[in-house]
């Protein structure tokens, strides 16, 4: 299947490109769906979790059917129906300090989704580790955040959030809610930038923080720069290896 | 409003109910909502799933394309099993498994879509003859999303009475700014999705009446940017749509 919006060249980028995505709900399934439909060759999907009744008011790549499978095989099926010939990785497993580097290390991009704080450090420590881009996504009741950070090239999510927040200070999304919509216009955002990290057209995030408001409909731009003294991408780095990202969360990350 | 949620409905819509914005209040008229999707391309299958899974209770379909190949690099309300149907018999499939309580009907007779406006409150407009549904909308007195997309680029504008309606808009700013219908030209399904879901979100606003909606703002999108642009557009009272119409 070809898409006039790439050129030959670009498509067999994208065919030969693979992606992680960590994180099957929300932003996982609006960028799982955006990826196979553009034809990137191989995606592979994280996430431990089963799909949930109530998480099938955003998770629209989880059918009502769908409730108590695992989500990434839940995922695998919808988005084989819509590209067979991608090839889709399950990972069924929690990711951790123990197992983040060799998983990242098999994919060319890795788009997070995640749902929590401990596992977004995790995240992007494994990247700048392991010298993976990665596109960052967090959703919040109806506002959204989405930047690209690549190592070498820009600030790290640490640069921008060097501490994470006192424990229990952000509530989850179950304990604050979240319009369904909103992770479909994030995770989108984030597949556009897997697209645009993969085939090298267009201008990436690098260095800018979208900020939206679906109440307002309106996306602010913040410029964010890599901080020279960043424990993980800085000049001089003190953390050469995956920490136990619980605890730096302050055992209530989730 | 006849409604009421069942104790499904308040597991299935908790992290709408738990937002203060919405509430039970809320999710009740959004599953009292009707919305008409006219178009189930690329923006419109991204509209039409959140939709579907936001909860809005009656969900008229209409595109009369037959679903092609081409289809299923840009719009991910469609499967492969569905090539040949209609893009609106495919994407009820799809909307009804993921909302089995969501009362879907497709259409796809080519010459039905602006009768189909009357008794929806909101129309979701991606693709057919978008003048005659903007007139529709203002003699039903209903909302509209009209949105587009083209390659990575999309716009999209709301309408509610009272605000300024396509009509308003000279042609060549909605030219320029790529605010139309859609036809058989590729699309980014990324951007695609960007822009429906934003339609979607501006349908919820309109249906739910919270936030600042996108009525009377031309919003743009350019997807190979990640840059967001948006121009004002007033009110003409010789407007040949809704002039000398009033709210």
């Amino acid at each position: 299947m070809m898409n006039a919006c790439f050129t030959p060249e670009e498509q067999e980028r994208l065919a030969r490109a693979s992606v992680l995505l960590v994180g099957c709900g929300g932003l996982g399934s609006s960028v799982a769906y955006a990826l196979a439909a553009a034809g990137v060759g191989r995606i592979g999907l994280c996430d431990m979790d089963r799909v949930d009744l109530s998480n099938l008011q955003r998770q629209v790549l989880h059918h009502t059917v769908d409730v108590g499978r695992p989500k990434v095989e839940s995922a695998r099926e919808k988005l084989l129906a819509l590209r067979p010939g991608t090839r889709i990785e399950l990972h069924p497993v929690a990711l951790t300090s123990e197992n983040a580097l060799e998983l990242f290390r098999q994919y060319d991009v890795v788009l997070d989704g995640s749902d929590n704080f401990a596992t977004r450090y995790l995240v992007n420590d494994a990247c700048v580790l392991a010298g993976r881009p990665q596109v960052h996504g967090s959703i919040f009741r109806f506002d959204g955040q989405v930047t690209t950070f690549v190592p070498g090239h820009g600030p790290c999510y640490r640069c921008i959030y060097p501490t994470p927040p006192p424990p229990g200070s952000v509530p989850s999304c179950a304990e604050a809610g979240v319009i369904g919509v909103l992770p479909g216009f994030i995770g989108s955002l984030m597949a556009m930038e897997a697209l645009k990290l993969i085939t090298g057209r267009g201008d990436t995030l690098i260095g800018r923080l979208l900020i939206y408001s679906a109440l307002d409909m309106d996306v602010s731009e913040v410029q964010v720069r890599r901080n020279p003294d960043c424990p993980i991408c800085g000049d001089h780095p003190t953390i050469h290896e995956l920490i136990d990202y619980e605890q730096f969360c302050g055992g209530a990350g989730r | 409003m006849n409604v009421t949620l069942t104790e499904q409905d308040i597991l299935r819509y908790s992290r709408h109910i738990i937002l203060p914005e919405i509430g039970g209040r809320g999710q009740k008229r959004i599953k009292a909502a009707s919305v008409l999707l006219a178009g189930l391309g690329a923006a419109g299958s991204a509209a039409a799933l959140y939709l579907a899974a936001a909860g809005v209770g009656r969900l008229t379909l209409w595109d009369p394309a037959r679903l092609i190949e081409d289809d299923l690099v840009r719009s991910i309300a469609h499967t492969r099993s569905h090539l040949g149907l209609s893009r609106a018999a495919s994407a009820r499939e799809k909307l009804v498994a993921i909302n089995p309580d969501a009362v879907v009907t497709a259409s796809e007779a080519p010459d039905a879509l602006p009768g189909l406006v009357e008794g929806h409150q909101v129309v979701v407009a991606t693709c057919g003859d978008w003048m005659a549904l903007q007139r529709a909308v203002v003699n039903a007195g209903a909302a509209a999303v009209f949105a587009g997309v083209r390659g990575a680029y999309g716009a999209a504008l709301a309408y509610r009475p009272g605000t300024p309606c396509l009509g308003c808009l000279p042609p060549e700013e909605r030219g320029e700014a790529g605010l139309m219908p859609e036809g058989r030209e590729d699309a980014v399904a990324a951007a695609a999705d960007v822009v429906g879901v934003t339609a979607a979100t501006e349908a919820l606003k309109l249906i739910l009446d919270i936030g600042n909606p996108l009525t009377g703002r031309l919003w743009r999108y350019d997807g190979w940017a990640a840059t967001f642009r948006e121009t004002r557009v007033a009110r003409r009272p010789d407007c040949p749509l809704c002039g000398g119409k009033d709210a």
